[in-house]
């Protein structure tokens, strides 16, 4: 018999293709297009702001009595960019926002507002919402139009995804954050999916380095969110902020791995660490025959022969049914022996 | 009036043919009164219907014939050259459509330096220009008076001539080979439905009438990849259950000789047209119903 060659669509394109017509079914028509004049704009202060500097600042001035002064003078500097940007080309995206009476108030784009105002320009390009946004649905709007933005700093792109997580957390039931739910909800790629769960989980140090913008690449800050030891965490966040490449950070993790390793296993016979002197690890086996030969040995004695019925249900040629039943056993033992529940 | 678009940013791929198809089949067959748009800057739609001259200032590119209605002697045409396409909504002046030899017809023919030039402006303020304008002629009191259905045809990109289209659009086709790269450009084209679908009002969506399947050969590789776009129940809700098949005929009446030119010219028993009546039929129960 021949073998027939069979062409497929690529599982990447149906899902990119089934990804955008669902958005498009349940999106259709969430916002318009208009140009606002920027006296119309408010900020949200529902919104945890990162910046220091509102609009008053930028409208009138800074004030040096303002006990904020430094540090919204430093912003204002990291502003001038986006300014310029603004100056020659308008904003290339424009900003969302939805009705509050008299004003809009932004839901994505301080930075591009305050910008805009020092620009002196006097309208903006934002995207109004036709219903009173819902909280997911929002996020995920967001993320959309944010996915095309170049000019998003990762930390803007870390609250991103964690506002969507939070959101969908709130409207469906409570479930683990994974990256594949992450990759479902926003068709991000398995691996990107993996850095954004890692880096939101990230260790404070880091964090602080991602929201300076000190760290702006998502790829080396995983790779530094990996290391669990406090001091070469530190070591490796300065190498990256000193322009280490990808590869070079990830020479000397793995140099510093390999010490850790050999630290970890002269501190153990040093010590004879008391976690493991706690518990005992009671082995592991691939082997579900050995298993149900324990687990048959003890219920043969007299004393266990209550528990019997527990164990009859049990799939023996399965190795995870296997081994919750001798985690059961283990209760029963524990309980039995020493009392414990 | 409905405004429906042929588009797919891989070129070949039959946006042109089906665009003519179209436009036959509301004019004669459903005796609509329509217009159609060369929005493509290779002018293949509009040489379809009109003696397209070479541009003596852009030797490879192509410009529309002095209009039957142009009168030079007029006083009050002093300021017309006597061409006209639909580039001029780009320029701020008139867009005056060519009579076609199908009476229901008119043509608003491209203008490749002029289309070109649209094509590649980048300044921000400009390509919002370039985006808003075709949807504000479409809109305009002539024209919604003048025409039942307008059949735009499009250039194989994703640029500021394309999203214009999808702005002014209230129905897109989207015609694809069943072969790799054309449904690559389906995903493209969906990218722009979906950017333009979320900023539109709901009450005036933007229809997709679904992936045309054209050129089709019983081959192993397009009917695995039909198969295979079919097997998602999202991607199936747009395949039309209709498609044009690879016939040399559809081919030849492009040809300034050919005889008779429309497909819808054909007998009624000829199997061409027995498919384009069925394709279009169905087509056109989805944009109108
Ligand atoms: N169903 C078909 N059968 C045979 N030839 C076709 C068919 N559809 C289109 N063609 C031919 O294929 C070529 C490309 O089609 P065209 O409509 O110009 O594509 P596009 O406008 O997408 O570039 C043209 O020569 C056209 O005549
Ligand atoms: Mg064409």
């Amino acid at each position: 018999m021949t073998k027939k060659k069979r062409f497929g669509v690529s599982t990447a394109l149906t899902r990119g293709l089934s990804e955008t017509i669902h958005v498009v079914e349940n999106n259709s028509g969430t916002f318009r297009n208009v140009v606002l004049p920027l006296s119309r704009i408010e900020l949200d202060p529902d919104n945890p702001r990162k910046l220091a500097l509102n609009l008053t600042d930028v409208r009138i001035g800074l004030n040096k009595q303002d006990p904020l002064y430094n540090q919204k003078l430093g912003e204002l500097e990291r502003l001038k960019e986006l300014m310029a940007t603004i100056q020659s080309s308008g904003v290339i995206n424009p900003i969302v926002v939805y009705k509050r009476g008299e004003l809009y108030r932004v839901v994505a784009g301080e930075r591009r507002c305050l910008a805009s105002i020092l620009a002196s320009k006097h309208e903006i390009d934002a995207r109004v919402f036709n219903e009173k946004p819902r909280g997911f649905e929002l996020k995920l709007v967001q993320w959309i139009e944010n996915t095309a933005r170049e000019d998003l700093t990762l930390d803007e792109r870390i609250e991103n995804v964690r506002d969507l997580l939070r959101e969908y957390q709130q409207q469906n039931n409570p479930t683990e954050v994974t990256a594949s739910l992450l990759r479902e909800l926003t068709g991000l790629s398995l691996p990107q999916a993996t850095y954004y769960v890692v880096v939101l989980n990230a260790p404070a140090d880091l964090k602080a380095a991602i929201s300076k913008s000190e760290i702006r690449s998502l790829d080396k800050a995983a790779i530094l969110a990996g290391i669990e030891r406090e001091d070469l965490r530190q070591q490796a966040i300065e190498a990256c902020i000193k322009g280490s490449s990808l590869k070079e950070l990830r020479q000397m993790i793995s140099q510093q791995r390999d010490l850790s390793k050999k630290q970890k296993q002269i501190s153990l016979q040093d010590k004879q660490t008391r976690s493991l002197s706690r518990r005992v690890n009671m082995g592991s086996t691939g082997q579900v025959a050995v298993v149900k030969e324990i687990v048959d040995a003890i219920l043969g004695q007299a004393r266990y022969q209550k528990y019997v019925p527990i164990f009859s249900a049990i799939d023996w040629a399965h190795v995870k049914h296997s081994a919750l039943a001798f985690r059961q056993l283990v209760d029963i033992l524990e309980r039995e022996l020493v009392g414990q529940i | 009036m409905k405004i429906i678009a042929f588009v797919n940013n891989k070129g070949g791929v039959g946006k042109t043919t089906c665009s003519k198809i179209m436009a036959e089949y509301l004019s004669k067959v459903k005796k609509m009164s329509v217009l159609g748009i060369d929005f493509d800057p290779q002018c293949n739609f509009s040489h379809q219907y009109l003696q397209m001259e070479i541009d003596p200032v852009a030797p490879e590119g192509l410009i529309p014939p002095i209009h039957p209605d142009y009168n030079p002697e007029d006083l009050e045409e002093m300021d017309w050259e006597g061409r006209s396409s639909i580039a001029e909504i780009f320029y701020g002046q008139g867009v005056v459509p060519y009579p076609t030899y199908i009476e229901n017809l008119d043509l608003a023919p491209g203008h490749a330096e002029r289309l070109l030039a649209a094509e590649s402006v980048r300044k921000t303020e400009v390509v919002e220009k370039v985006h808003k304008q075709l949807a504000n002629f479409l809109n305009s009191e002539d024209v919604r008076a003048a025409y039942d259905a307008v059949i735009i045809d499009t250039a194989p990109s994703k640029g500021p001539l394309t999203i214009s289209v999808m702005k002014a659009a209230t129905d897109i086709v989207i015609p694809s080979v069943m072969e790799e790269q054309p449904v690559q450009g389906i995903y493209g084209m969906l990218q722009l439905w979906m950017q333009e679908s979320l900023i539109r009002e709901k009450s005036r969506p933007l229809n997709l009438v679904g992936i045309l399947p054209n050129m089709f050969k019983q081959t192993r590789l397009h009917k695995d990849l039909l198969n295979s776009l079919q097997g998602n129940p999202a991607i199936n809700r747009y395949i039309l259950p209709v498609k044009l098949n690879q016939r040399i005929v559809y081919a030849e009446v492009d040809s300034e000789e050919a005889n008779p030119r429309s497909i819808f010219d054909f007998p009624d028993d000829h199997i061409a047209k027995k498919e384009a009546l069925e394709a279009y039929q169905h087509i056109a129960e989805r944009i109108y119903s």
